[in-house]
């Protein structure tokens, strides 16, 4: 009888635990990065007197979007470097080599959040970013949150810009000759859930 | 950016103080004989690279995250250590050599450790693939290494360490015209260090009478892991093609061609120009080349688009 007692008070504790970890799941709504119709772009002075653009084709990402707690908010995106773009073929291959983003041994570029902070539009975002083998604490501004709603799919989006500066995460001096240190990061990203 | 000037000054560095760090340690030993003076090459090149590539300011991380970390703080020092201990009488051959091969084998798996081509990635090799391609580098590495100290065995001489360091400044200056910069600036020590240290060996042979004594091991060593793992590193990360790796790699081998019966008993030094006037001729080629398709496709960025 003890041991019946026991395997159904053990039932309940599971039983409760599950139900409890559904809860708080649902309390947060997941998305998906939206490749169509997001993008994740730079810029970086060229000879200190203009700015050569570019961008990354291949980003995935992840946001856990909790409405009723914005600082369990969790946000993560990784960029492929060998999809770096700045419209020249010979430069972008150039950019892949091991003077710039070493993409064969770096193969991407990911931001994964610590903490969330709700601010006057959007989040302020802390969290680890990792590029060419560097990881750095960084904070992003992320303005935007809204969402919009179209049939049976869910929309969220988000932009932010950060400075960055390429020699903090191991770009060899040397080779940063007429394009700048700094480099602008410019991220507007849709987020997406069915 | 390349500059020229910066590599002048690292390639002169490191050439001065191989030369001075050897000098320091034969007026310590007087009676320096033939396992001394490798020891003390061996030292020079060790010493002499520290310092020229600090003065090249080649930013490494500790613990290295990228293949040229790997290469100058794992694979270079590995070599000087290997080469100190085989340079001893007392170590066996077959001990000395096991050693070799070891880091032969190993120095591809080390180069390519973490990369997409190991790990998972849109790149990465199959099993069978990361075999039979670090197998082929490791054996690469192992029959150049061992057929050229056959070779200076059978007839020793300055050819072969300055084959080895012709060969190595040209695929410093491919791997940098192909656009690894950094990677291809990491020769230009090396190379200085390998005709330095080969000069100031034979001048010390000469003047102890014994021209024809055989040191030369070390720098052998260090110049054939050290022309692999650039030519590993240009052709895996940097845009260096399978091509003129294999060309480059191979290239020293043709020093080879001076055992026909009718040019083997020749004067030392008419063979050893004949070795280096073969040797030039393919990495000429080479440089070619690669000077052409800098033309086509760097330089238009570097005076127009970059």
């Amino acid at each position: 009888m003890r041991r019946h007692f026991s395997m159904w008070a053990l039932a309940l504790a599971v039983g409760t635990l599950v139900t409890t970890d559904s809860t708080s799941a649902s309390a947060a709504d997941e998305y998906d990065y939206d490749l169509v119709h997001s993008s994740v772009s730079f810029k970086a002075r060229h000879l200190g007197i203009s700015w050569i653009h570019g961008r990354f084709n291949d980003v995935a990402g992840k946001f856990s979007l909790d409405r009723e707690n914005p600082t369990k908010s969790t946000f993560a995106l990784t960029i492929k470097t060998e999809s770096v773009d700045t419209a020249n073929k010979a430069r972008d291959a150039h950019l892949r080599q091991p003077d710039y983003f070493d993409t064969k041994q770096f193969p991407t570029i990911e931001f994964k959040s610590t903490s969330t902070k709700v601010i006057k539009g959007g989040f302020e975002v802390t969290g680890n970013f990792k590029m060419h083998g560097t990881t750095r604490k960084i904070k992003l501004v992320l303005m935007g949150g809204k969402e919009h709603d179209f049939g049976k799919v869910k929309r969220v989006a988000f932009s932010t810009e950060i400075y960055l500066k390429r020699s903090d995460y191991g770009f060899d001096k040397n080779a940063i000759g007429p394009i700048g240190d700094e480099a602008l990061i410019m991220i507007d990203c849709e987020g997406v859930r069915k | 950016m390349p500059d020229p000037q910066l590599y002048s000054q690292a390639m002169l560095t490191t050439a001065i103080v191989s030369a001075v760090a050897i000098l320091a340690m034969a007026s310590l030993r007087q009676s320096a004989g033939m396992t001394w003076l490798n020891s003390f090459s061996v030292v020079g090149i060790g010493v002499g690279l520290s310092v020229g590539y600090r003065v090249l300011a080649l930013q490494l991380a500790w613990p290295p995250v990228s293949s040229l970390d790997r290469f100058l703080t794992l694979v270079i020092p590995t070599a000087i250590a290997i080469e100190l201990v085989a340079g001893f009488d007392s170590v066996a051959t077959w001990f000395a050599w096991f050693l070799r091969v070891s880091l032969a084998a190993a120095t591809p798996r080390i180069l390519l450790h973490d990369s997409v081509y190991l790990s998972d990635s849109d790149f990465t090799w199959s099993l069978w693939e990361a075999i039979a391609i670090l197998t082929c580098c490791g054996v690469l590495m192992a029959a150049l290494w061992s057929l050229l100290a056959w070779l200076h065995s059978r007839s020793p001489g300055v050819s072969v360490p300055l084959a080895l360091s012709l060969t190595v400044q040209c695929a410093g200056i491919t791997v940098m015209l192909a656009g690894y910069i950094k990677g291809g600036a990491a020769a230009f020590p090396l190379a200085a260090t390998l005709t330095t240290t080969t000069g100031v060996v034979w001048l010390f042979k000469k003047r102890s009478g014994n021209p024809t004594e055989i040191c030369e091991f070390g720098i052998i060593g260090i110049g054939v892991v050290g022309l692999s793992s650039l030519l590993i590193i240009g052709r895996f990360f940097g845009g260096l093609s399978t091509y003129s790796a294999l060309t480059i790699q191979l290239a020293p081998l043709l020093c080879w061609a001076t055992e026909i019966p009718y040019l083997r008993h020749r004067n030392r030094w008419i063979v050893g120009l004949i070795r280096l006037l073969l040797l030039v001729i393919p990495l000429l080629w080479i440089l070619a080349e690669a000077k052409s398709d800098f033309d086509r496709d760097m330089a238009p960025l570097l005076t127009r688009a970059a």
